[in-house]
C-alpha cells in the first residue's frame, strides 16, 4: 500500500505539466541563457598583450639592449605586448591613429619617447613599462662606471623580477560565473516547494477533494504523509541531478573536483524547498494559485539575493545586512557551493547545511503541527 | 448501521445542522433530498468525522465514529460532490491508487480494480486520463474510485451533477446493482425524481433540518395535496374556474397558457367533474393529464417554497 502511494506520487509529480514546466525545462532554459551571456565574461578579465610600435630608426638597430628587453616582452604567451616594426615614424602614427596600435616608441637620444593618443589602462601600463626600463638602464650604467667590475653581479640584481610570490587562496582558479549557476541551482531547490504544496493539497481534505478520499481511508496519517513527501522528494532530486548533470556535462560548468557534497547541498536544498512548500500550503486557506505565486515569488527574491540577477549582490548584502543573508535559503544554499569550489576546508560547508537543515525543521514542525487535524472546522 | 442524535453544527453564526436525526438501516438505498445549502453535505461530513461539530453523537457499525476509527472507516467507501481523482494517473491507476488505501495487498486488489472498471463501464477508457474523459465517464470513474474496495456502507454525495441523461441513467442502475450485492447506500442530491427512483427510504432537509422521513408512499401521504389534475382547455373564463375550484375535493386550481391545472385533496377524484363542468359551460377541451403528488409538492407545501429554488 505504502509502496503503491510511493510510486503513483511519484507517477503525478512526474506527469504534472507545471511541474515539468517550473522544475525542469525552466532551469535547462536559464542554464542555458546563463551560459550563452556569461561564455565571454571570464577571458575579458584576462589581458590581452598591447598592440604597440616600434620605429626601426638607426639608434633602435644599433641599442641591441632596448630590441633585447622589448622582444623577451613580447612573447606571444608570457609577453604583454604585441610589437609591430614600422621604418619611419610617419607610418607609426598612420598605424596609431588608424587605431591599429595603443601607442609607439621611438629612440631619440638614447631615450624611448612613447606616443599615444589615448590615457587609458594600456597607455599607463606601456609608460610604466618604458620608465623602469630608464630607469634600470640609468642604474647599470652608473654602477659600470662607479667601477663595479663584475656585470654578472649586476644582472643578478635583476634576475629577481620580483620579491613576492603569487599564490592562489582557492583551490579553483576565480570564475565570475559559477556563482550565477550556483544561485540558480538553489533557486531550483527552492522550486521544491511545488511538490510540497501538491503534497500537503493531496492530504488536506479542506484542501482538495482527493485529501477527503485519503482522509476517510483507514489509512494512518504519518506514513502518508511520509511516503508521499519521500516520493516528492525523490522527484525533485531527480531533477536537479538531471540539472546538475545538464551544467557539468553539457555546458562543462566547474563545480570543483568532488561532486557528492554538491548532491549532498542539492539534498538538503531539495528538503528545504519542500518543507517550505508544505508550509506555505498548510498554513494558509489562500487559492491554489495564491500559493504558488507566494512560492515562485520566495524563490526568486531569495535567488536575487544569492546573486542569481545581479553579480556581487549576495556579498552586499551579507556585508550590509548580514542577519538577511544568513536568513536566505538561496543565499545559503549557493554559499555551499561556493565554500567547496574555493576552500579546502569545511566548516563554512558545514554551517551552511545546518541553517538550511535547521530552517526545513522549523517548516516541517509547523506544517507537522497543521497536519496532524484530521478534523476541519469546514471545508 | 449509522445513528446520528441532536447533531449541531454551527458556521459562525449560521446553524447549517439543527438537531439533527438520522437512522439508516442495513442494506437499504436512504436518500437525503434537499435544495443546496440544506445540510446534507455537511450532515455527510460530520458522519465521516470529517468536520467537527458542536454537539450530537454519531454511530457507525454499533460504534463512535471518530478519524481514528480505522475499523468503520475500512468498511466505509465515499464518492464526494467534487471529481476527485489525481488528472496525472490514468483510469486504472486512480482506481488501483485508491483501492490501494484499503486493499493492501496487489494480488488482492488487481480483480477488484477490473471489477470496479467493468462496473462503471470504463473498460475501454482504462488507460485514458481523466482530461480525455467526458463530463460522465469522469463521474463514473469519481464513482468506481470510492467502490473498487467493496465497501458495506458507501456515500454518494450528488453523483449526478453536471451528468448527461445515458450516464444518469447508468450511474442510478449501478447504483442500484450495488444495493442489490448487499451494500448500504447513503445518497444525496436535489433532483427529486433521482430520489424517488432510487431510494428506500427519504429525508428531506431544509436549513440543517430534517422536515419528514420515511418512504416516497409515507411522504406524500403526509400533505393535504392529492392526485394532481391537467387540462388543456381554450379559453377558460374566469366564472367556470371559480367553480372548479368550489368543487368539494379540489385542493386549489389555476389557469394559464391554455392549461387549467387543479390539485386534489387527498384521496378524492374530481376529474369526471371537472370535465362535467368544462363540458357544461361550452368550453372545449383537449387531453386530460393526471399524475400522483411528487416530493417537490411534499416539500411545497411543508416549507411553502419549491424544492429547486
Amino acid at each position: 500500500m505504502l509502496a503503491n502511494i510511493y510510486w503513483k506520487r511519484i507517477l503525478v509529480a512526474v506527469r504534472n505539466r507545471g511541474t515539468l514546466i517550473w522544475t525542469w525545462i525552466f532551469p535547462l532554459m536559464m542554464a542555458t541563457l546563463f551560459y550563452f551571456a556569461f561564455s565571454g565574461l571570464n577571458e575579458a578579465e584576462l589581458l590581452k598583450n598591447i598592440p604597440v610600435g616600434i620605429v626601426t630608426s638607426d639608434e633602435y638597430k644599433n641599442d641591441t639592449a632596448f630590441q633585447t628587453t622589448l622582444t623577451s616582452v613580447s612573447d606571444p604567451e608570457e609577453g604583454f605586448l604585441s610589437l609591430t616594426e614600422y621604418d619611419t615614424e610617419e607610418a607609426a602614427k598612420e598605424a596609431l591613429k588608424g587605431g591599429e596600435i595603443e601607442g609607439f616608441i621611438h629612440l631619440e637620444n638614447g631615450s624611448p619617447n612613447l606616443s599615444v593618443t589615448k590615457n587609458e589602462l594600456n597607455q599607463t601600463i606601456l609608460k610604466s613599462f618604458l620608465d623602469q626600463y630608464v630607469q634600470m638602464k640609468h642604474t647599470v650604467v652608473s654602477l659600470i662606471e662607479e667601477g663595479v667590475a663584475d656585470v654578472s653581479q649586476i644582472l643578478s640584481l635583476f634576475e629577481t623580477e620580483s620579491w613576492t610570490e603569487a599564490l592562489s587562496l582557492s583551490k579553483n582558479p576565480p570564475s565570475e560565473t559559477v556563482s550565477y549557476f550556483f544561485a540558480l541551482l538553489a533557486m531550483v531547490c527552492l522550486y521544491g516547494g511545488f511538490q510540497g504544496l501538491d503534497s500537503v493539497s493531496y492530504l488536506q481534505a479542506n484542501l482538495s477533494s482527493m485529501g477527503i478520499r485519503r482522509t476517510i481511508s483507514p489509512v494512518k496519517r504519518f506514513p502518508m504523509v511520509v511516503f508521499d513527501l519521500l516520493a516528492a522528494l525523490t522527484v525533485h532530486m531527480a531533477c536537479l541531478l538531471f540539472l546538475l548533470a545538464y551544467l557539468v556535462f553539457i555546458l562543462d560548468v566547474d563545480f570543483g573536483a568532488n561532486l557528492l557534497p554538491v548532491i549532498v547541498t542539492c539534498l538538503f536544498g531539495s528538503f528545504l524547498g519542500l518543507s517550505f512548500g508544505a508550509f506555505v500550503t498548510a498554513v494558509s486557506r489562500a487559492k491554489e494559485g495564491m500559493k504558488v505565486a507566494v512560492i515562485i515569488t520566495v524563490s526568486l527574491t531569495c535567488s536575487f539575493g544569492a546573486g542569481m540577477m545581479v553579480s556581487g549582490i549576495n556579498y552586499k548584502i551579507a556585508q550590509t545586512i548580514p542577519l538577511l543573508s544568513w536568513l536566505n535559503p538561496a543565499a545559503r544554499i549557493s554559499d555551499a557551493l561556493y565554500c567547496l569550489y574555493y576552500y579546502d576546508g569545511y566548516s563554512q560547508y558545514f554551517l551552511n547545511l545546518g541553517i538550511l537543515a535547521v530552517m526545513a525543521l522549523v517548516f516541517s514542525i509547523i506544517t507537522a503541527f497543521f497536519l496532524r487535524r484530521q478534523r476541519y472546522e469546514s471545508i | 448501521m449509522i445513528h446520528v442524535e441532536n447533531l449541531v453544527k454551527r458556521y459562525g453564526k449560521l446553524v447549517a445542522l439543527d438537531h439533527f436525526n438520522l437512522d439508516v438501516k442495513d442494506g437499504e438505498i436512504f436518500g437525503l433530498l434537499g435544495p443546496n445549502g440544506s445540510g446534507k453535505t455537511t450532515a455527510i461530513n460530520c458522519i465521516l468525522s470529517l468536520l467537527t461539530y458542536d454537539k450530537g453523537e454519531i454511530t457507525l457499525f454499533g460504534k463512535p465514529m471518530s478519524p481514528t476509527n480505522y475499523e468503520s472507516k475500512r468498511k466505509i467507501g465515499v464518492v464526494p460532490q467534487n471529481v476527485a481523482v489525481f488528472n496525472e494517473l490514468t483510469v486504472y491507476e486512480n482506481i488501483d491508487y485508491f483501492c490501494s488505501l484499503y486493499v493492501p495487498d496487489k494480488a488482492k486488489r488487481k480483480p477488484l480494480v477490473e471489477e470496479a472498471i467493468a462496473f462503471a463501464g470504463l473498460s475501454d477508457y482504462r488507460k485514458f486520463l481523466p482530461k480525455k474523459l467526458s463530463g460522465g465517464l469522469l463521474r463514473r470513474l469519481n464513482i468506481a474510485c470510492g467502490i473498487a474496495h467493496k465497501p458495506d456502507l458507501i456515500f454518494l454525495d450528488e453523483p449526478t451533477v453536471a451528468v448527461d441523461p445515458q450516464s444518469r441513467n447508468n450511474i442510478l442502475e449501478g447504483i442500484k446493482a450495488l444495493n442489490a450485492s448487499g451494500t448500504t447506500v447513503v445518497y444525496t442530491s436535489h433532483y427529486m425524481e433521482e430520489v424517488e427512483q432510487l431510494c428506500s427510504r427519504i429525508m428531506i432537509m431544509d436549513k440543517g433540518r430534517a422536515i419528514a422521513t420515511g418512504t416516497k408512499e409515507e411522504l406524500t401521504a403526509l400533505i393535504h395535496t392529492g392526485e394532481k389534475l391537467t387540462v388543456e382547455a381554450d379559453g377558460l373564463p374566469l366564472s367556470v374556474l371559480e367553480q372548479i375550484r368550489n368543487l368539494p375535493d379540489v385542493l386549489r386550481a389555476d389557469y394559464a397558457e391554455g392549461h387549467l391545472k387543479a390539485d386534489c385533496k387527498g384521496y378524492g377524484h374530481p376529474v369526471i367533474d371537472v370535465l362535467d363542468l368544462l363540458r357544461q359551460s361550452g368550453v372545449h377541451f383537449g387531453q386530460v393529464y393526471s399524475e400522483p403528488p411528487t416530493l417537490n409538492d411534499v416539500f411545497l407545501e411543508i416549507t411553502g417554497k419549491q424544492l429547486r429554488d
